[in-house]
């Protein structure tokens, strides 16, 4: 199995324009006694909480948690785009208030516009926030390549297959480097062999340009495929139950399964789940 | 080039065979159908100037088809001008409808209040007969080709207010999270997602708007123009001229014709992934 990327390895990387222009370093995620509450009165429904969060710069971070037990609401939290109803969430020390931009987001579905191309779906990143057009065109052209779009440019998502799709809508949330990349189960709705390519994919690009990663899923394969860190969450409202720091080498293997080590995490997390209730065998 | 050269390698010979036999079927067909349908409605005519010469049908009952077809000739100025007045109408009405129906989709589908209260007045107007308003606007405004236009555009503003609105309702959540993570602001949000994706939607009941108004613009100049086909036609009608109420009834056909297929254009430009 391949050893850890070496220091001197990722400088190298990290020179390279994907890695893009100095500033963009992972940003780091703090929350406390996070809460969502949605409604209000006899209405009122939890959904999340509490919980606490602390993620490094550069960390690859999964939750992974029964369905409805407030992944996809942890996620819209951190970046802002819901506010919270009880505790704190910082982003780089700052205090959320309103939605951050610093942030690229994949969701299940593609959510690409059907009426633009693949490239102009990335490059509405340039458009809406208004950056240098050669620049970004640069980035979306390293992108493509890297993530095996090259020849796609010009096709309309309808003209696309699932995967490439996929490939796309990542595409466009690194676009304009930010420093944290959100995804919320974004291989769920792929084959099992699209999935396997897509994650290795994204790992590799992962460890070319470091950003902070939060990544939800159903899938433990996933979650202990890519991660430094696992938190396994509860059903809702969801609280994290456990958290597991997987120290395998990276980049890693597509036949996670056979690996004895990959095995032993793997089962923690079944047998967590069975504890909770999640699975009843 | 190099494409259209690893496609043929991609695909079978024989399926290569078969799509352009297709291919070919298909130009044969539409050629075919138009061969057909210009052929059947010669003989019609043909039939029709038969049965009013050998029966000695007056003009003035039922005219003869070269009798109304000299007309859109030798009254081709007076013919042109009142479908070009038609026309103009029917864009004005169909424009304003287009440009007030969109925005208020959106904001009665983004203001939940709106929609609850709005939406009975909605489907009580949508079902009222549009006509029945044209004395009302004759006496606010006078007969002239605004109350037309105005006719057209209550007869084609609600069916594309009602498509605006369920485009606007079904934009995913999520891609509005997204375009909110970009920093866009209301009138990129809605400029360069909303109004697009919705645009299949728009575009169908655009598409039954202007059948509406097609049909609205003529009987609203009937009741309620000076100018115009309808008009035109009316006048005739006063005058006893069967010829030129038949020559107005192929020059609406026309407009209609060409309104129609101004549509497929737009359809493209607008919507150009569901073609290519």
């Amino acid at each position: 199995m391949p050893m850890n990327a070496s220091p001197d390895v990722d400088a190298a990387l990290s020179g390279s324009s994907i890695a893009g222009q100095a500033a963009s370093i992972g940003a780091s995620i703090q929350a406390k006694g996070l809460t969502k509450v949605y409604g209000s009165g006899q209405d009122a429904f939890h959904a999340l909480g509490p919980i606490d969060l602390d993620i490094k710069p550069g960390e690859f971070v999964s939750l992974i948690g029964p369905s409805g037990c407030g992944k996809s609401t942890t996620l819209l939290l951190v970046s802002g785009l819901q506010p919270h109803s009880g505790g704190t969430v910082e982003v780089d020390g700052q205090k959320l208030t309103k939605p951050i931009s610093e942030v690229g987001i994949v969701f299940q579905d593609h959510l690409l516009l059907d009426f633009r191309t693949a490239m102009k779906n990335v490059m509405l990143q340039q458009e809406i926030r208004g950056l240098d057009k050669q620049t970004m065109r640069e980035r979306a052209d390293m992108l493509f390549d890297r993530l095996g779009l090259k020849g796609a440019e010009n096709r309309y998502p309808a003209q696309l297959s699932g995967g490439m799709r996929q490939r796309v809508s990542i595409a466009r949330a690194l676009v304009h480097n930010p420093s944290m990349l959100l995804m919320d189960e974004p291989f769920g709705a792929l084959d099992a062999i699209t999935r396997t390519q897509i994650r290795h994919d994204l790992e590799m690009l992962w460890l070319e340009t470091r950003k902070t990663v939060l990544f939800i899923t159903h899938s433990i394969e996933e979650a202990v495929g890519l991660s430094d860190r696992v938190l396994v969450m509860s059903k809702s409202p969801g609280t994290i139950v456990e958290e597991i720091r997987i120290d395998l080498p990276r980049p890693r293997p597509a036949h996670l399964g056979e690996y004895p080590e990959f095995a032993k995490y793997a089962q923690r997390i079944y047998e967590i789940f069975a504890k909770l209730g999640v699975y009843k065998f | 080039m190099s494409d259209s050269t690893s496609s043929t390698i991609q695909t079978m010979p024989g399926a290569a065979n078969r799509s352009s036999g297709k291919l070919s079927a298909l130009r044969n067909s539409a050629v075919g159908s138009i061969l057909i349908a210009v052929f059947s409605v010669a003989v019609l005519l043909g039939l029709w100037e038969a049965f009013a010469i050998y029966y000695k049908v007056p003009a003035w009952l039922v005219p003869k088809p070269s009798d109304f077809l000299a007309r859109l000739v030798t009254d081709a100025d007076k013919i042109f001008y009142h479908a070009l007045a038609t026309s103009r109408t029917l864009l004005n009405g169909f424009a304003l409808a287009i440009l007030i129906a969109v925005p208020l989709a959106l904001l009665i589908t983004s203001v939940g209040a709106l929609r609850r209260g709005l939406y009975p007045v909605i489907v009580f107007l949508n079902i009222m007969p549009k006509t029945v308003i044209g004395p009302i606007l004759i006496i606010w405004f006078g007969i002239g080709p605004m109350v037309a236009a105005l006719i057209v555009f209550l007869m084609c503003f609600f069916p594309i207010l009602v498509d605006a609105m369920s485009g606007f309702g079904a934009i995913d959540k999520r891609l509005l999270y997204i375009s909110r993570s970009m920093g866009a602001n209301r009138w990129q949000t809605f400029w360069k997602i909303e109004l697009p994706d919705a645009m299949p939607h728009i575009f169908s009941g655009m598409k039954i708007g202007i059948v509406k108004a097609i049909e609205g613009v003529i009987i609203a100049e009937f009741i309620a123009s000076n100018s115009g086909l309808g008009f035109m036609i009316m006048q005739a009608s006063g005058f006893m001229d069967m010829t030129l109420m038949f020559a107005g009834l192929i020059a609406a056909a026309l407009v209609a014709l060409v309104f129609n297929g101004g549509m497929s254009i737009v359809e493209r430009i607008l919507m150009p992934w569901k073609t290519t």
